[in-house]
């Protein structure tokens, strides 16, 4: 066992008492794929209100929070018709009801807004076609400044502008992390990088706590760094029921029942209470879902390992001397550079 | 050559899979377009780059993702990026030769609403922009399918601009990829084109059992139509064969596909059941 005794390493419950808070800006840090739901089901056990979500793709995720009753405003770019296209989803329905104010961006306008946010800037420029957009034309809770128009100083041309976004907490799925937090995500990424490094503070939760040297080995991996990370929860399936590559496929059988319960008001309460509120965290939630579907069906979805090609990170000297004990640079040994120094050194007492 | 029965749905995608030339870069979506992409990759043309928003570049589709982040899609492709470099250093930057986009409702001149029947908030959403309005803008080409019949006079919301009012307005704004816009629309009924310089919608081919009065009645303006008209594309066996390894649901339609599903999940319940 290895001992992963820092104080960034908590649980899931812990990390969402500690920061995340009523009123504040959250945003599903993963894009379509590996969708953080353990740590949105323990935000939603743990009630918080009026929150501010941000979400790209209208999946589950969003689903989830607005049905929870914590969301006032959602920024997105995609809503899936969960509940078919006559019941709608839920924020569509939420939305229709007039207790929820939506700003729909296109994939692009709403990743340049949190480019913004990662890279410092107060706006980001994006691209000119959508000003004949109603995207752009029509507008809710962000009103004159879900876009503006600046005009190049070098061609004179207007160009249409989003404001950064900086939500202030990132809630983030990966393979792998270590103590320190940081975090390794391979897939399909969409936005979710611009995600994490736009946001105040991050909360990753992994399917492996790792060593420092696995992290090492592979940096090309690291999609933050830990020094921007505030708790690390490992959290095997902890994106469960949604895919994430090397672990697992899309869990079809779960997904049946959440877009079951999403078309009626009663099938969602009881999904609420038997998946969400009735049970107090993800180990429990897995064993749950053996306990009606089986272990057999879990391991259905499990991935086949198909390993990326090793990158040789060698390197011909590990310091400035060589495997003889010569330095690199002089040609002498420790006991020929002390001679050296005494010899050519500018030296100086210090007794 | 053709020798096997086939199926409407399977002359949909292969009509489209034969829009991808070979070597071109290709945006994809979820649903019809990979299944086009996949034949069109694993036919004429091998050499086409396939790619998903996500940053998926140069994928291979090896069955039917969920999402365009599918880790059915990842298992091995060439090049992983980010959602806002795939809109920026290859579409923005002129390298994207081809995008597909589904459509919700459609005007005469090829703009496009995914995403309100109405004024939001109060009204229905489709679903939203997504990554259209920016692939639509800047791909070269786009090739447009529509499964139901949202063709509107005016449209309620113009998620993505086609060729705007027609004639040159969309070239002359100088906000687009010069040339680009709506090549080719695909509908279960028929194909429909771009007059090169109206830029107004014309029916170019019927489907095969589909009169030009069953084509009018969904259009609520005067539809010009080809003469002579063009002809729709045959399938070849290798593409129909192709398909069927690739999706063995892809050659039903949605609503048919799920049923067949879900008869066979209540017949290995019942197998269960019988071996207690």
């Amino acid at each position: 066992m290895n001992d992963f005794g820092s104080s960034k390493v908590m649980t899931a419950k812990e990390a969402v008492s500690r920061f995340v808070h009523d009123g504040n800006t959250v945003i599903t840090g993963n894009y379509t794929e590996s969708l953080p739901l353990s740590l949105i089901f323990e935000v939603i056990r743990q009630g918080r209100k009026g929150l501010t979500w941000y979400s790209q793709s209208g999946a589950a995720d969003v689903e989830f929070m607005i049905a929870s009753g914590g969301v006032e405003k959602l920024c997105t770019a995609f809503v899936h018709k969960w509940g078919g296209r006559g019941a709608g989803s839920m924020v569509e329905r939420y939305q229709r009801a007039g207790k929820l104010q939506v700003e729909d961006y296109s994939n692009f306008t709403y990743n340049a807004r949190l480019a913004a946010g990662a890279q410092g800037y107060s706006f980001m420029p994006v691209l000119p076609a959508i000003m004949d957009s109603d995207v752009f034309k029509i507008r809710d809770y962000m009103g004159e400044n879900k876009f503006g128009v600046v005009r190049c100083p070098f061609t004179g041309r207007e160009i249409p502008v989003v404001p950064a976004a900086n939500p202030d907490v990132c809630l983030l799925h990966v393979q792998r992390a270590d103590k320190h937090g940081n975090a390794q995500h391979w897939g399909g990424l969409g936005s979710t990088v611009h995600a994490c490094l736009a946001s105040k503070t991050i909360i990753v939760s992994c399917e492996e706590l790792v060593d420092f040297d696995i992290i090492k080995s592979s940096p090309h991996h690291t999609i933050v760094p830990g020094f921007r990370v505030s708790a690390v929860i490992e959290e095997p399936y902890g994106c469960h029921p949604s895919e994430l590559p090397g672990y697992r496929n899309p869990d079809t059988v779960m997904l049946r029942v959440i877009e079951g319960a999403f078309s009626s008001e009663e099938g969602l309460r009881s999904m609420f209470d038997e998946w969400i509120y009735g049970l107090p965290d993800r180990a429990s939630y897995i064993k749950h879902y053996i306990d009606v579907f089986g272990v057999e069906t879990l391991h259905r979805f499990q991935a086949k390992s198909y390993y990326s090609a090793p990158a040789n990170y060698g390197v011909a000297f590990e310091s400035g001397w060589d495997t003889y004990g010569k330095s690199i640079h002089l040609g002498v040994d420790m006991a020929g550079l002390e001679q050296l120094i005494v010899e050519k050194g500018d030296l100086v007492d210090v007794k | 050559m053709l020798s096997k029965q086939i199926t409407k749905e399977e002359l949909l995608i292969v009509t489209a899979a034969r829009q991808i030339k070979n070597g071109d870069v290709v945006v994809l979506g979820i649903g019809m377009p990979i299944l086009a992409g996949a034949v069109a990759k694993n036919t004429h043309a091998p050499e086409a780059v396939l790619l998903m928003e996500s940053g998926i570049v140069d994928f291979e589709p090896r069955t039917l993702p969920t999402n365009v982040a599918d880790a059915t899609a990842t298992r091995g492709y060439g090049y992983a990026i980010d959602l806002f470099s795939v809109f920026t250093t290859i579409a923005y930057a002129g390298y994207l030769d081809k995008a597909f986009l589904g459509v919700g409702q459609i005007d005469k001149y090829g703009n496009i609403n995914t995403s309100f029947l109405g004024i939001p908030p109060e009204a229905q959403r489709v679903t939203a922009a997504g990554g259209a309005p920016e692939f639509y803008a800047y791909a070269k080409k786009t090739i447009l399918t529509m499964k139901g019949r949202g063709f509107v006079e005016k449209l309620p919301y113009m998620t993505s601009p086609g060729y705007l009012g027609g004639g040159d307005e969309r070239d002359k704004s100088g906000r687009y990829t010069p040339g680009s816009g709506p090549d080719i629309l695909i509908t279960p009924k028929g194909i429909f084109k771009f007059d090169p310089q109206t830029k107004e919608m014309y029916l170019d081919a019927l489907f095969p059992g589909v009169n030009l009065d069953e084509v009018r009645a969904d259009i609520p303006w005067e539809l010009k139509v080809a003469d002579p008209l063009g002809s729709f594309p045959v399938p070849k066996d290798e593409e129909i064969v192709f398909l069927r390894q690739l999706s063995p649901i892809s050659p039903f339609k949605n609503a048919t596909a799920r049923k067949l599903a879900m008869e066979h999940i209540k017949r290995q319940m019942e197998e269960k059941a019988a071996a207690r």
